[in-house]
């Protein structure tokens, strides 16, 4: 397989071929990274951007604590997120590849829905039954509670509340792809072995879907940390991310070489994190199950 | 050398075919075309049929209400023009986008004040004339008439003062009383914890409570004044329940009780819960405070951009935005209601249109507040703003 590759860059046609690809990937994704790199050198000076050469926001960036508060809070969030998701995703996931075979295209086709249904209407959704007059709290009076018994709007609770929500679905997609995929006689071939059924799914079932576990988990982190529309409406405002922060940067401070090095920032991190757990991913792999 | 001569001779061969080359075509003219047309199509539901075609192009950068059919309409009709919309969400997103490049598309901006002040001094807005308006000035309020300090810069006129309002507090008079209000401190008081909204606007919540604090925030300030605004920002995020960005989100609260008060909007907010009958939603504007007034008066200006190839239809489109029929409709739209600068439209309104926008309260809004206009170091404020949001985490 390595040797292919290797003759591959050698071969005209197969890099003929690739040809179009590499224009369009340095056209559309290079060519403005470049870009954006050079506006982080940049200046504003009343709200109008000057071209003069500077390190003026790159020191900002790295003497102001602040920028690097709200981004260790993203990442927080965003592999609280990737584990509640897998949490959740996994069962769900493992039940309809494998418990729920009658039914697995009704419930595919419910989640489907979900997915497919706008972020904001289902974030606006959350609002309306977590608020205080909302059907959270009338089912909470209803069964007896008093008060407000569900008081979580507005806090960084209803926030991964929403995330976990909104990206779920990418979670159990991945998830189940991977669990259907696996060859059943493996399986079988475990509890012939005389494996418990605990001891076939530990030794079998899971390290076979672990692939998809990782694809999902990359996924979602990379999802999560640009969200902007959970802390904003569910989190109210109060813990922002990321996202918002470069947002509000670019439009309401009109800082447009700040706002570019913050993404710059958030990518760099972001790749960083996701190697790194490829790294480790890697190593287990060739340690054994998980 | 024509506008297309650049083109390779099949593509000048089929421009002058189609009769496109003595209409003076230009890039700008033809970017316009392409914008109308694309309205139109959008517009239409994108039906084949062929739309009737105006004579001529404009194309208008404002908020959403300055494109209302019933405004733009009856113009269009009288000059035979189609009008593309470049829809401001922002303020600022609408400059940064002029300074972009859009200054060579747009011919008229509706924005705020400020942003169209800073189109003086960028380059970007076309001096006018006060002689020429004085038949729009004739009717306008004494406040608003020439000369009109911020819309001056470098000692000429770039603007029209269009709508106006006032920011303060927002409350609900069923659930807290409006006298506690005349001053910002409910904001602070431990009792109200998780009781405030701050609108996510920007510099509006920052300069009230600049106000409280005592600083004028549209003067140059120093570092300690700096850290007083640092201070007061800390203490409001103790209370706040939420910051929002949208409107809905703070006019509910209001109106279910869960919030108290909102900090940062004004009658911009309010007046569309009363058109829709909630009148114990007020905006309020606090006394002053040690001689500082309180409460500060926004407004939206409009201007022509510099580079228009049709000046007198912009001034023309201008003189009616700001007309007596005109205002009216501006004045009372379903999403938020505000008083013009055209006093000749107070004859329209009836007793229930006053009420919603509380042309009772107007003036005294108007004698307790700042007017709104370029404060030097929204910039540090903003920063100091996102700081300290940071650690109220």
């Amino acid at each position: 397989m390595s040797g292919e590759i290797d003759r591959s860059w050698r071969d005209p046609e197969l890099l003929a071929k690739a040809l179009p690809s590499v224009i369009l990937q340095t056209g559309f994704f290079l060519a403005p990274l470049l870009m954006t790199m050079a506006l982080t050198f940049q200046r504003t000076k009343n709200f109008q951007l000057t071209w003069t050469w500077s390190l003026e926001t790159w020191t900002d960036i790295f003497t102001k604590p602040h920028y690097w508060t709200i981004l260790g809070h993203t990442l927080f969030m965003a592999i609280t997120c990737v584990v509640l998701c897998l949490l959740i995703a996994f069962p769900v996931a493992y039940a309809l590849a494998t418990r729920l075979r009658a039914y697995q295209n009704h419930v595919k086709v419910l989640i489907t829905f979900a997915f497919l249904t706008d972020a904001t209407l289902k974030t606006f959704g959350w609002v309306l039954f977590l608020d205080k007059n909302g059907a959270a709290n009338y089912i909470a009076r209803l069964t007896g509670f008093e008060g407000d018994a569900v008081n979580i709007l507005f806090t960084d609770w209803a926030t991964m509340l929403g995330m976990v929500y909104n990206l779920l679905s990418f979670a159990i997609f991945t998830i189940y792809l991977s669990i259907d995929a696996i060859d059943r006689s493996l399986i079988l071939a475990a509890y012939d072995a005389g494996a418990s059924k605990f001891r076939a799914f530990w030794e079998v079932t899971l390290p076979l879907a672990r692939p998809g576990i990782w694809a999902a988990s990359v996924l979602i982190f990379l999802l999560a940390v640009g969200v902007f529309l959970e802390p904003k409406v569910l989190g109210g405002g109060k813990s922002p991310m990321s996202a918002e922060l470069i947002r509000q940067t670019f439009e309401t401070r009109v800082n447009w070489p700040l706002g570019a090095a913050l993404t710059l920032v958030l990518m760099v991190v972001a790749v960083f994190i996701v190697l790194l757990f490829n790294r480790i991913y890697s190593l287990k792999r060739h340690m054994g199950p998980i | 050398m024509s506008w297309y001569s650049d083109l390779p001779q099949f593509y000048q061969n089929q421009i002058r075919e189609m009769g496109l080359d003595d209409a003076g075509m230009t890039r700008r003219r033809l970017l316009k075309s392409a914008g109308a047309a694309a309205g139109v199509a959008a517009m239409s539901g994108l039906t084949f049929g062929k739309p009737a075609r105006a004579a001529g192009q404009m194309s208008y950068m404002c908020w959403e209400g300055y494109n209302d059919p019933r405004i733009i309409d009856p113009f269009k009709a009288a000059n035979d023009v189609d009008i593309a919309f470049d829809l401001i969400v922002d303020s600022p997103g609408g400059f940064a986008k002029l300074q972009a490049g859009a200054s060579r598309e747009v011919d008229l901006v509706s924005s705020d004040m400020p942003w169209v002040t800073r189109m003086g001094p960028a380059g970007l807005a076309m001096e006018l004339n006060p002689d020429d308006y004085a038949d729009v000035y004739a009717t306008f309020y004494d406040q608003f008439k020439p000369p009109f300090e911020p819309l001056i810069s470098d000692g000429k006129t770039i603007g029209v003062a269009t709508r106006w309002g006032w920011v303060g507090g927002c409350i609900n008079t069923d659930i807290t009383d409006p006298d506690t209000w005349r001053s910002y401190d409910p904001v602070f008081d431990a009792k109200n914890k998780d009781k405030i909204c701050v609108m996510d606007w920007g510099d509006w919540p920052i300069l009230p409570m600049a106000l409280h604090a005592g600083i004028d925030p549209y003067q140059e300030l120093d570092a300690a004044q700096l850290e007083e605004i640092r201070k007061v920002l800390r203490a409001m995020f103790k209370n706040t329940r939420t910051l929002v960005a949208d409107l809905t989100q703070a006019q509910k609260g209001l109106l279910d009780g869960s919030l108290l008060g909102c900090i940062g909007a004004g009658s911009y907010l309010t007046s569309a819960v009363r058109k829709q009958g909630h009148k114990n939603i007020i905006a309020t504007v606090p006394d002053p405070k040690n001689g500082l007034k309180q409460g500060i008066i926004w407004v939206e200006a409009t201007a022509i951009v510099k580079e228009t190839d049709q000046p007198e239809l912009a001034q023309k489109l201008l003189k009616h935005v700001v007309s007596k029929d005109a205002g009216h409709v501006l004045s009372l739209l379903d999403t938020t209601c505000n008083v013009v600068t055209n006093k000749a439209v107070e004859e329209l309104y009836s007793d229930e249109e006053k009420s919603i926008l509380q042309t009772d309260y107007m003036w005294h809004a108007w004698d307790n507040s700042q007017m709104h206009r370029i404060a030097p170091q929204i910039d540090e404020m903003l920063a100091i703003w996102q700081e300290e949001l940071a650690a109220a985490q």
